[in-house]
């Protein structure tokens, strides 16, 4: 469980976060979305006790992080995987970690197992892929098997493969009832690995839903239609109380009539029809029309 | 859910070996401890080769001198060390990940100076007494050299050991304040050896400020006759001692209010 309450960050004249309210509950994959320079790594900075808030208070377990013993048994956190030192094995690395919370040492190697990284683990890694620094970072989060695991755009970097085994890993921490947060900037993303979504813009909260209510309350539902006989279709349609709108590329947006209707009224009057397609939202169109806003005042105002 | 209650001394523990395993993780450790070891062997033999063929009726040498000398070389190797135990971590992002395990600084501080500072103080009291063994094997052909159970010569070789902890430690407190290599780097070097300049103000200046600074200091803690116009031996063993100590107590109140 983390709790962030009426959170205040300033640096200097810049507010990152302002005013910041939310809670991450365990048992999901919460993901953390929010523009570039939202404040999502302010706050999860502040949430580790890595920044002092300027007022408001992050809480993680009931705790202020400045009260947890041997924090890394009670959250895990991946905040930027090339924070390594270059010429340290990644064993030696991990090892280093797991000592300074009494963390014994079968675990820094089971957690190079399990993030596919044994064949490596005594490699400098300074010649590690941004992926293979991605998996160290994961195994440091995972080294004290805390019940909330924080990540701080994790997919960065990892090839497809690595993206797949990422996302089921998250769901696997989650059904496990742990408490994961995961930050992107990329909804496309977070539709596949979050059933929880935060959405922050200019350090303030946009939404705090899930995700399925988030392409639920989407409003943008149409059915796209192409025919030679455009104008006659239109005509029709706008008589049966459909609004259309006429698209660049010549096909017509239609909303207030379904697929259905509209193909048995072509059918009736003999019109060609040679696409029919009913379209929803996508959860990016969703994001978009969220942040829009806080962009767009964000590049105003600079 | 209610954390295991884990005594004080086991933490301190935990930050103590965890920060023995970064030091000795990586190759530069050895290579600086190398350096820092071998050359001043070196470099005292050398001057007291020197020394040891310089004509009979110039002025008289400290025969503990040779040691002392090669030293002031040797520190600043360890000092970049000390420098770099905190500058690399704030360079590379990792100080983050250390400060998230590890929430108390000021223990993780105190850790990389404890682990340093022991570190340097076995190899700076191993060069100090093997230099002083080659050095008066060396003069003792002119019988010039003095042995350890003389009066003051083995506290003096003692305190030359003192030297390479005294800079590594207040590197390590350098790195943590200024927080990048190249900067701490220079202040540690600053530190040293501006000051030193005071020094040689005209008397009786030189003495009223040069008693305060490293070098001098550290020169009257290792002189088998120290000079008269500073601090006696042990008073001068303060003001040493004070240059880390000071630099570490900076170090301790900025590195909790300043964000990682």
């Amino acid at each position: 469980m983390i709790e962030v309450d009426q959170l205040v960050k300033r640096f200097g004249a810049v507010t990152a976060v302002d005013g910041l309210s939310f809670a991450v509950r365990p048992g999901h994959v919460t993901g953390f979305l929010g523009p570039n320079g939202a404040g999502k790594t302010t706050t999860m900075r502040v949430i580790l006790g890595l920044d002092t808030p300027t007022s408001g208070t992050a809480r993680v377990n009931q705790q202020s992080y400045h009260e947890l013993v041997r924090p890394l048994h009670q959250v895990g956190a991946l905040l930027d995987a090339t924070a390594l030192h270059p010429g340290r094995t990644a064993e030696a690395h991990l090892l280093s970690v797991a000592q300074s919370n009494g963390i014994a040492r079968h675990r820094v190697t089971e957690m190079l197992q399990l993030t596919g990284l044994e064949s490596v683990a005594n490699r400098r890694v300074k010649g590690f892929s941004l992926g293979m620094k991605q998996r160290l970072g994961i195994a440091v989060a995972l080294l004290g098997n805390p019940p909330v695991l924080m990540f701080d755009e994790p997919v960065n970097g990892l090839d497809t493969e690595g993206i797949a085994w990422i996302r089921q890993f998250f769901k696997d921490l989650a059904a496990d009832g742990r408490t994961v947060l995961v930050s992107s900037h990329l909804m496309s993303e977070m539709a596949q690995t979050a059933d929880r979504l935060i959405i922050i813009g200019r350090g303030r909260l946009i939404a705090d839903t899930t995700t399925a209510q988030l392409i639920e309350s989407s409003t943008r539902k149409d059915v796209l239609l192409r025919t030679p006989r455009a104008a006659e279709m239109v005509t029709l349609m706008e008589a049966r109380g459909a609004t259309v709108t006429k698209q660049d590329d010549g096909g017509l947006a239609v909303t207030g009539l379904d697929a259905p209707a509209i193909g048995d009224l072509a059918a009736e009057h003999g019109i060609a029809v040679h696409a029919l397609i009913p379209r929803t939202a996508s959860l990016e169109d969703a994001y978009l029309d969220l942040t829009g806003e806080s962009v767009d005042f964000r590049a105003a105002a600079s | 859910m209610t954390a295991p209650a884990v005594p004080l001394t086991v933490r301190a523990r935990d930050v103590l070996v965890s920060e023995w395993t970064k030091l000795r993780s990586v190759r530069s450790t050895h290579w600086t401890m190398l350096v820092a070891v071998v050359t001043p062997i070196g470099l005292s033999a050398l001057v007291a080769v020197t020394l040891a063929n310089t004509p009979r009726n110039g002025p008289a040498v400290d025969p503990l001198l040779p040691g002392l000398l090669s030293l002031e070389y040797a520190v600043l190797a360890v000092g970049v060390l000390g420098v770099l135990a905190f500058s690399t971590e704030y360079s590379t992002g990792l100080i983050r990940t250390t400060f998230a395990s590890v929430p108390r600084r000021r223990a993780v501080l105190a850790a990389k100076a404890a682990v340093i500072g022991a570190v340097t103080l076995v190899a700076g009291e191993l060069v100090a007494f093997v230099s002083f063994a080659l050095v008066q094997a060396v003069l003792s052909r002119r019988h010039l050299s003095v042995s350890l159970s003389h009066p003051g010569v083995a506290g003096a070789v003692l305190a030359t050991g003192l030297l390479m902890f005294v800079v590594a430690t207040m590197g390590v407190g350098l790195g943590a304040i200024v927080r990048h290599t190249a900067g701490g780097i220079a202040a540690l070097v600053g530190l040293i050896f501006l000051p030193a300049i005071l020094g040689l103000l005209p008397a009786p200046w030189g003495g009223r400020v040069g008693r305060f600074t490293l070098l001098d200091a550290a020169r009257q803690v290792t002189a088998l006759h120290p000079a008269t116009n500073l601090f006696a031996p042990a008073l001068s063993l303060l003001v040493l001692l004070s240059w880390p100590a000071v630099t570490l107590l900076v170090a301790a109140l900025m590195i909790t209010r300043r964000d990682a």
